[in-house]
């Protein structure tokens, strides 16, 4: 299996950049060109290929302010939503450089060498969707992975104050890279400028204070914000956009003052990991994994440890479950949801009106796996085989109640 | 004396038999004159042949007449003697040949009111133009009804319309062959004088399957029609050597032309480089498929390699999906293999491209042409089940084993009878085998698992087995070598709707065929005698009364029924009923327990005690009420698949049936097994679970007042064992089903 993203400068063709994850090879600049002739080629006769499908896999182009080329190739039967995927490559290029500087191409050099500092990002992504590891920090290229506990809401007037005293907006809280807590202007954001701040928190691991320039790609594409992340405990970080002002010295002294008496909370929220439910939410011991996904805020919980140590359950490895799961979601339970979709998919969207699907399932030799939408929430559980399917669906629906229920759940 | 001999100059070796002139038809075997067959002129220079004469069935009427005919037994053959069934097919037909012509439709419509007190002389006795004064025709779709002529007398009422508006409506009611007579019943009866609508059409495309089988060229309005539809092939070897000595830059064959209008053509370095490209440095497999948008039309293009060559058939997305044109070239490379050999052979052949233009103007045309009898607006056309394999029909054993028999009867080729002089007789071809169709539905298979996918899919690309649904066939006769290997010919031969095609080999104990091989009337005469048989037996109306009657398994064609409402409307008809689910629940065990297969039949064949033969109506889902809306069961080994017969959905006539059929062709053309990373692989059963929308369940009689929801699953199984199969099933969420419960009733009926 392997996934490579080529960006090329479309009018010139010089090459952008290039990101693999799997066993290929990096591409050489012949490939890289010829695929590109190809591109320009068709365009010349005024057609666009939109997809090719190859065994296992798929190739694609796709241009992006008139100026830039993304193609995005898999194998090895890698699911994904390539389409998905080259968009939110383009977003952390304007993230990274702004709009403007990858309209007009200027300084191609220059460009290059400034969008070197975006690779970790890229990385990530690629990473979110190898079956062949587990991915620490986000397992969907396009919902921010959260964790969901009772602490959340005693963060959120910490984000707040915090926010306030850096002069800033839209703070968030992560622990492992998981979205736990946030401001409560946290959602004027775009979903997907948030997954980027998300990702962005994700590759400075390590760093105790730092600051970036970036630019949202919905909210202010042309202007940098600064983006502020400061470690507060091992693995957990906060995250504020502000001005030019304060300066990182004035900050490192807020966050002391903020953050001191929080410590308590942060470390109780911490506990919630890698659960990722709050400990009232009970699980039936044949839920073997769990993917919950609030479909409004684009935020989804994925657990593989619903049940306590003691508590035996089947040996199905982390990797395993988690790519079940994740490959359940892809090819089919994101069908019951036609938000998630993307708005100019073309080819999706002259297939003819179907019914609303409610409800998908799986069935195989060693495990079944069940989707069922209720409202903004979507469950997708991972079962022993031994369940009958009727079965299932009741312990699904039961599932999605007692989150939607539940006084601990802050989404 | 059935050698090679009597072969070269057509005569049939009968003819000089003094044993066939015994015969109890009044045979016309000794009128010299009329011994050459009627398709002979029509024999290619390359000894091949398709011939065909299409019965003159206008008079709708006739043919819905069989609707309320009484249905007529099945007629078990008792006497095996052969010769009582043969019948000479000497002597010229002179019919003149009507053909109506698919049209686009248009909106405009006229209304005309026809005295009630009127009553028009008709010769033929026909309801229509006793009431009306008017002749009818079927359309090739063979549902709308076309003006086709009008009594002298009535005449002057229609100044309006013309010869070739659809009927529409009588009395607001909107009228098809199927309904007709029992519309007409209501209008005799009514006292107010019936109103007529009309539609009038409009000529866009003038497309005739019949033509297009017939003529060894393509018509340019024809090309000009597939050339608006962008659909296009093209093969071109990227050799270097042969690339430099081609004219056409390495083009060996592009359809249609001329090549500069041709988008396939003026972009094919893009595929070019992509099929070079893809293994050699991306490390992926050669492109299978590619989409394209072009004029602002979401093409698909397939790719089939053959060594340095390239063969590209496009196809527009709203008739052809990825999923299907994937399939679908895989197909037409089997069927270009089974004519010539191979790909390259294909298109190097000389002089061979007035050929391959008929063979890919058929298949454009009859995989687009279904488009315009489009009725419900979705434009999933090419069914799955199309793709897939051959779709059969599972008839009862005493049927199958008559016509079985009629086959093997052909195969056996057991001439003794006809002929003393056994001592210096040879035959001409040793017949492999045969496989019998009936509108479209294979019947019977004496083929290997391949020969069969190879007829089935020439049968299909070129529009024949269509043509067997949409029209009824006088004589069809069509000859010509393809190669698996040694010299093997093929022969169809067609009649009313059924279709035979034969697989024979010339040499080994038989004669070797040399040169230009001509097809032989003894052996046409052979497989039209063995048609002739079945319509002796009565197969033909016992077929024909099958595929309306809904009963192999039954399918629940109206859905509305399984709501609240339909319930309770049900139910005030039979008030002892038990419902609900718990009721199925034990209704269901109730069955289990018993388990015994006449326990079984007496369950089912007590609903249908006036259809004789066809007594075993079949329900094979768990659950009192029939909760089955469609399924498919597919042997990918045998190339074979059994579906409800295609006509189903067209007599249920309901749109919230119509709809559940395609969202479930939709979905398994999304699902349908392909091979995918290793978690895929393993997962046997996938179901999802659709509610039905409002609007449609309100337009189906659920009222608005009390809206509730219609949820229906589609669920899909693959079956290792005892051979590898996938079954399909669709079914009402009220009853929970096994599927490997299912497929167990499912083998049952086989």
């Amino acid at each position: 299996m392997s996934i490579q993203v080529i960006a090329v400068a479309s009018e010139s063709g010089v090459p952008i950049f290039s990101r693999k994850r799997g066993n290929c090879e990096n591409p050489q600049f012949s490939t890289i060109a010829s695929l590109h002739g190809i591109n320009m080629f068709t365009k010349c006769h005024k057609l666009s290929i939109v997809n090719t499908h190859v065994d296992n896999g798929k190739i694609l182009w796709k241009e992006y302010c008139k100026s830039i080329t993304l193609i995005g190739i898999t194998t090895g039967g890698l699911e994904c939503d390539l389409e998905l995927l080259l968009t939110i490559v383009h977003d952390v290029m304007v993230f990274c450089i702004g709009k403007k500087d990858l309209e007009t191409l200027k300084n191609i050099d220059q460009i290059k060498r400034d969008l070197r500092q975006c690779y970790t990002m890229l990385d990530y992504l690629l990473e979110s969707l190898d079956t062949q590891s587990v991915p620490q920090k986000s397992i969907l290229p396009d919902l921010i992975q959260s964790i969901l506990c009772p602490q959340a809401q005693h963060l959120q007037p910490v984000l707040d104050h915090y926010a306030q005293k850096v002069t800033g907006r839209w703070a968030c809280l992560s622990i492992h890279g998981h979205l736990v807590a946030t401001s409560s202007d946290f959602h004027e954001l775009d979903f997907r400028e948030a997954k980027l701040l998300m990702l962005l928190a994700a590759a400075q691991d390590g760093a105790p204070l730092r600051e970036t320039a970036v630019f949202l790609p919905q909210m202010s594409p042309n202007v940098a914000f600064r983006a502020v992340t400061c470690k507060l405990l091992a693995d957990v970080y906060v995250l504020v956009m502000c001005g030019a002002t304060p300066a990182l010295s004035e900050i490192d002294e807020i966050v002391l003052q903020c953050w001191e008496t929080s410590t308590h909370i942060i470390k109780e929220a911490k506990l919630v990991h890698p659960r990722n439910f709050p400990l009232s939410i009970n699980f039936e011991p044949c839920v073997l994994g769990l993917l919950v996904i609030n479909i409004n805020k684009r935020r989804c919980v994925f657990s593989r440890h619903l049940h306590l140590p003691n508590q035996k359950t089947r040996g199905m490895s982390g990797v395993y479950k988690t790519d079940i799961l994740r490959t359940f979601f892809i090819t089919t339970a994101r069908d019951l949801t036609t938000e998630l979709k993307m708005k100019d998919n073309e080819i999706k969207d002259c297939t003819f009106g179907l019914g609303a699907m409610t409800e998908t399932y799986w069935c195989s030799e060693y495990h079944k796996c069940h989707a069922m939408r209720s409202g903004e929430l979507m469950c997708c559980a991972l079962y022993a085989a031994t369940v009958p399917t009727h079965t299932m669906r009741l312990l699904t629906k039961q599932i999605l109640k007692d989150i939607s229920t539940s006084k601990e759940v802050f989404w | 004396m059935l050698s090679h001999k009597s072969k070269m100059n057509y005569e049939s070796p009968c003819d000089s038999d003094n044993d066939w002139s015994e015969s109890s038809d009044d045979s016309k075997c000794s009128d010299r004159e009329s011994s050459v067959p009627e398709w002979d002129s029509d024999i290619g220079e390359d000894g091949e042949l398709i011939y065909l004469l299409l019965k003159n069935t206008n008079e709708v009427t006739d043919r819905s007449g069989a609707l309320l005919e009484n249905y007529e037994p099945f007629k078990f053959r008792t006497d095996f003697k052969r010769s009582s069934t043969r019948r000479s097919t000497r002597g010229r037909i002179f019919k003149v040949l009507k053909s109506k012509k698919s049209r686009g439709k248009d909106i405009s419509a006229t209304k005309k009111d026809v005295n009630k007190n009127m009553i028009f002389n008709s010769e033929t006795n026909c309801e229509v133009e006793k009431l009306f004064g008017i002749r009818l025709a079927t359309h090739i779709d063979g549902k709308t009804l076309i003006v086709d002529d009008f009594m002298t007398e009535a005449k002057q009422f229609y100044t309006k319309v013309k010869v070739g508006y659809y009927l529409h409506k009588i009395n607001g009611i909107e009228v098809t062959s199927y309904n007709i007579n029992k519309v007409l019943q209501r209008v005799s009866e009514d006292v107010d004088s019936p109103k007529l609508t009309f539609l009038v059409v409009s000529q866009e495309h003038n497309i005739d399957i019949e033509k297009l089988l017939t003529k060894k060229i393509v018509l340019e309005s024809v090309t000009n029609v597939i050339k608006s539809s962008l659909c296009s092939v093209l093969y071109l070897c990227c050799n270097e050597m042969e690339y430099q000595s081609n004219n056409d830059n390495g083009v060996l064959y592009c359809y249609p032309r001329p090549y500069g209008q041709n988008f396939l053509y003026n972009t094919r370095g893009a595929y070019v480089t992509l099929n070079h490209l893809a293994p050699k440095s991306l490390g992926t497999s050669p492109p299978l498929a590619s989409t394209v948008l072009y004029n602002s039309k979401l093409i698909n293009i397939a790719y089939a390699g053959n060594y340095n060559d390239l063969l590209l058939v496009a196809i527009p997305n709203n008739v052809v999906d990825v999923f299907s044109i994937k399939k679908l070239i895989v197909s037409i490379v089997k069927v270009i293999e089974f004519l010539y050999g191979s790909l390259k052979s294909c298109f190097t052949k000389l002089n061979n491209v007035d050929k391959l233009d008929c063979l890919f103007s058929r298949m454009f045309v009859s995989l687009m042409y279904k488009i315009d009898k489009e009725k419900v607006n979705l434009n999933k056309e090419v069914f799955v089940e199309d793709i897939l394999g051959a779709s059969t029909v599972s008839l009862p054993t005493e049927v199958k084993i008559q016509i079985d028999d009629a086959i093997t009867e052909l195969e056996a080729a057991d001439y003794q009878e006809w002929t003393d002089d056994i001592e210096n007789f040879q035959r001409l071809y040793t017949v492999i085998g045969a496989c019998l169709y009936y509108s479209g539905h294979l019947l019977s298979s004496h083929l290997q698992d391949n020969d069969l996918k190879e007829i089935n899919a020439y049968l299909r690309l070129n529009g024949i087995l269509q043509l067997s649904v949409d029209k009824e066939i006088e004589k069809f006769v069509m000859w010509r070598e393809v190669i698996p290997n040694g010299r093997w010919f093929m022969l169809i031969v067609g009649k009313g709707h059924f279709v035979l095609a034969t697989l024979m080999e010339a040499g080994g104990c038989t004669e070797d065929a040399v040169g230009v091989t001509p097809p032989s009337p003894f052996y046409v005469e052979e497989c039209e005698s063995c048609l002739e048989l079945l319509f002796d037996m009565g197969l033909d109306k016992y077929l024909f009364t099958m595929f309306i009657s809904n009963t192999q398994p039954q399918v629940q064609t109206s859905p509305e029924t399984l709501t609240k409402q339909g319930k309770k409307k049900d139910s005030a008809l039979s008030e002892d009923r038990v419902a609900g689910r718990r009721a199925d629940r034990e209704q269901k065990s109730r069955r289990n327990s018993s388990g015994s297969d006449s326990d079984w039949d007496k369950q089912d064949g007590s609903r249908s005690s006036n259809m004789d033969n066809m007594s075993d109506i079949r329900k094979i889902t768990a659950g009192q009420e029939n909760v089955l809306f469609h399924f498919v069961n597919f042997e990918s080994e045998r190339g074979i698949l059994l579906a409800p017969v295609r006509s189903i959905e067209a007599h249920a006539n309901n749109l919230l049936y119509s709809f559940i059929v395609a969202t479930f062709r939709f979905k398994i053309n999304q699902s349908a097994s392909e091979c995918l990373n290793k978690i895929l692989v393993a997962v046997k059963e996938y179901g999802i679970l659709f509610d039905a929308p409002q609007e449609i369940l309100n337009q189906c009689g659920v009222s608005k007042k009390h809206p509730e929801t219609f949820s229906f699953w589609v669920v899909g199984r693959v079956f290792s064992e005892p051979e590898p199969r996938e079954l399909y099933v669709c079914y009402h969420e009220s009853v929970p089903q096994d599927l490997t419960e299912v497929a167990y009733m499912l083998s049952y009926l086989e």
